[in-house]
């Protein structure tokens, strides 16, 4: 075989070759942004260090940060408050994003407005929205409790940030604000795709509208639920600005999920070697979780 | 022949290179400087003005000044200097750069001093930079508070500039009010931080501490936080946030925004407070007292050094650029552009109360808190300020959430900064 058919990618029995050349720089960078610090984190979650700097000498092998994780009631805590935070965004954003999917999917006057205003959270950058929820939330003066002191629902303004539980529900009313519309442009590209002759043939059979909508949207709907759920709980699984800006993970650490904490630990305790140790329990339990929902979730039922 | 040609020429282009690249060492420097002060008015100008001096005394030497917001700051140190690349002249809070210090990363200054005959006796705060015995960094700024009012909500309540802690409370209490009847307070009689980052949390507490007597560990670093002085502190902070006399739920920025705009009767603050007092909707009525505390609330503010790993040429430049903000030129400017007081015990501030009127309170209030040894890092848990922070700050919220007793919630704290500081 002369060189030239060697190099000779155009042909069919290269092109195989040439893919894995155009993806090399996307997997070189993949690996020296992702795996590279992910390998370091790993290593340093196996030693007993404060302050690490690379290429210095390593120090011993050691299970101190695993161990003291697991023993830790504020690890525990931190992986309940984040549970009890993934359920409810997740929920909710489903909820009110498959609802204005389905709304903005029927002909009505000013429809492109509304597809608009539905993704509109999605655009603002997560720190302003933030921001605007900190006003909205502000407990000396607020709308919020200015809202509930009109309507006689409250007595005065409401401590939203130093109360344990009215912080969690800030926290989550913040996140699904941000989260539904891309539940929503998710439900609607799905929704777009269903062929519309398997609803003309359930009319003609006589199903009714909640009918049509558990028999046919929603099993047509799985796929793309399925991986939108699994990404919908990643991001609130490893949301940080949100939280940090809103509520630093309190009061009393009642919004203080897995991220926050390692945050606190590395940058706020300089405890970088435990820091790892909570970020690769975290890595393990995404990657965990991941898996389950795409493996139940994302297959259609017909 | 054409081989030992092309050799040659080589090698005199290498050489040539050598040369000139050797040549240059200070014409081609540029020195890194990161700090949360760039924009800040005033501190920001100094700085600006230390760098001109600098850059005019060392034709060719530039110095790279750049902004890192303080929310991120310790957080963009740490990476630099864990990824190798510290800035050369390093600002640091002064109740951050221990670890960074206690990691060998920042160089010991002492040599420097004894080389150029620098006394630093009575340079306020300087104890501070002290570590392992040996000086880690120079003490820019210790504060000393004074307390902001407007003298027209005041008045309107009938009652006194408050002159002890008493009076203060009655004040508050006086000032506190629903303007308009719905139900929502509008006015304020004081206003703390009471959200956000746990140093803050516990500067705004210690007004009240300090004044009942108590402090978090004594001069030998033992933990003394178990003390009726205390449960006292302890008590008037929950009657302060119990009765609604300060906002809630609010950074320092947002609380001195609030005061600026004359929403809040009373503010004890440091001498930063200035600048956003000349900028709110109450600036022609806003005035300064010394603070009705005993001691009053003081501290080491910033420090700056250098990284240990650059280079000895340019140890040289960034030890030329310390002396330059440490000289009697700089230490002045400090006050008259800054509006702070500096820590030089031989700074000339004849003249600034011109300039900054409440001048001599700050000053007053400075030579008081260093008179009474006081600093808001505490003696034993510098290394922890951290951790021990974020504990007083949830122990102390929970005491406001559940309602506890001050007398038990000091035991919980002292229990658990024992365990902080014997890691």
């Amino acid at each position: 075989m002369s060189k030239s058919g060697i190099f000779d990618l155009a042909r069919p029995s290269r092109q195989h070759i040439l893919g894995y050349l155009l993806l090399a720089p996307a997997v070189f960078l993949v690996l020296l942004i992702i795996a590279y610090p992910l390998l370091i984190s790993l290593d340093l979650s196996f030693q007993d260090v404060k302050l690490p700097r690379i290429g210095e000498t390593r120090k011993p092998f050691t299970l101190t940060n695993y161990q003291r994780l697991f023993s830790s009631s504020e690890f525990w805590m931190a992986c309940w408050v984040t549970l009890k935070l993934v359920a409810a965004v997740t929920v909710g954003s489903l909820i009110v994003g498959v609802s204005t999917a389905l709304l903005v999917n029927q002909r009505f006057a000013g429809r492109t407005l509304a597809r608009i205003a539905v993704a509109l959270p999605w655009a603002v950058p997560e720190v302003i929205a933030v921001v605007i929820f900190a006003w909205i939330f502000d407990s000396s003066f607020g709308l919020m409790s200015w809202i509930l002191v009109k309507l006689g629902l409250a007595d005065g303004m409401v401590a939203w940030m130093s109360t344990p539980g009215a912080a969690f529900w800030a926290l989550t009313v913040t996140m699904i604000w941000k989260g539904f519309p891309f539940v929503s442009i998710m439900t609607l590209a799905g929704l777009q795709s269903i062929p519309t002759d398997y609803y003309a043939a359930a009319k003609v059979d006589g199903a009714n509208a909640l009918q049509r909508f558990r028999w046919i949207t929603i099993p047509c709907l799985m796929p793309v639920l399925g991986v939108t759920l699994v990404l919908v709980m990643l991001w609130v699984f490893r949301d940080f600005s949100i939280i940090k800006v809103l509520t630093e993970g309190g009061p009393l650490k009642s919004t203080q999920t897995l991220s926050i904490m390692t945050y606190d630990q590395a940058f706020g305790f300089f405890k970088f070697g435990y820091a790892s140790a909570v970020g690769i329990v975290t890595l393990i339990i995404c990657v965990v979780a991941s898996l389950a929902m795409l493996g139940r979730g994302s297959k259609a039922l017909y | 022949m054409k081989t030992l040609i092309k050799s040659a020429a080589l090698a005199a282009l290498t050489a040539g290179l050598m040369t000139s690249v050797a040549a240059l060492p200070a014409a081609a420097e540029t020195l890194k400087f990161v700090s949360w002060q760039v924009d800040d008015g005033g501190m920001g100008d100094w700085w600006k003005a230390a760098i001109e001096k600098f850059e005019a005394e060392h034709p060719g030497v530039t110095i790279e000044f750049t902004k890192v917001e303080r929310a991120s700051y310790a957080d963009t140190m740490t990476t630099l200097f864990a990824g190798g690349q510290p800035p050369h002249i390093v600002h640091l809070a002064s109740f951050e750069y221990q670890n960074f210090a206690e990691n060998g990363w920042m160089e010991n200054l002492d040599p420097w001093l004894e080389k150029d005959g620098i006394d630093l006796a009575g340079w306020a705060g300087q104890g501070t930079c002290r570590w392992n015995d040996e000086t880690a960094c120079i003490m820019m700024l210790y504060f000393g508070f004074m307390m902001a009012y407007n003298p027209q909500i005041l008045a309107d309540a009938n009652v006194e500039v408050p002159t002890n802690y008493e009076e203060f409370l009655d004040a508050a209490r006086a000032t506190t009010k629903d303007l308009n009847g719905d139900g929502i307070t509008d006015q304020f009689g004081t206003g703390h931080e009471t959200k956000g980052g746990a140093g803050q949390y516990l500067t705004e507490m210690l007004n009240y501490i300090l004044d009942a007597g108590a402090y978090w560990t004594d001069k030998d670093g033992n933990i003394t936080i178990d003390t009726p002085e205390m449960v006292e502190g302890l008590t008037r902070w929950k009657t302060v946030v119990e009765e609604g006399l300060t906002p809630v739920d609010m950074s320092a920025g947002d609380v001195r925004k609030l005061f600026a705009d004359g929403k809040i009767a009373m503010r004890l603050d440091g001498p930063w407070l200035y600048g956003t007092m000349e900028e709110g909707a109450a600036a022609d009525v806003l005035e300064v007292a010394k603070p009705p505390f005993n001691p009053p609330l003081g501290g080491s503010s910033n420090v700056l050094g250098m990284a240990s790993e650059i280079s000895d040429e340019q140890k040289e430049l960034v030890w030329d650029f310390i002396k330059i903000t440490m000289s009697p030129e700089f230490q002045r400017s400090y006050a008259t552009v800054a509006g702070n007081t500096p820590p030089s015990p031989a700074a000339d501030v004849s003249g600034v109360e011109k300039d900054v009127p409440h001048f001599q309170i700050i000053v007053d209030t400075q030579k008081a808190a260093a008179a009474a040894g006081i600093d808001r890092i505490p003696t034993g848990l510098e290394i922890q300020y951290g951790e021990f922070g974020k504990m007083v700050q949830e122990e102390v919220q929970r005491m406001l959430i559940e309602d506890l007793d001050p007398a038990d919630v000091v035991k919980t704290m002292q229990e658990k900064a024992e365990a902080i500081q014997n890691g």
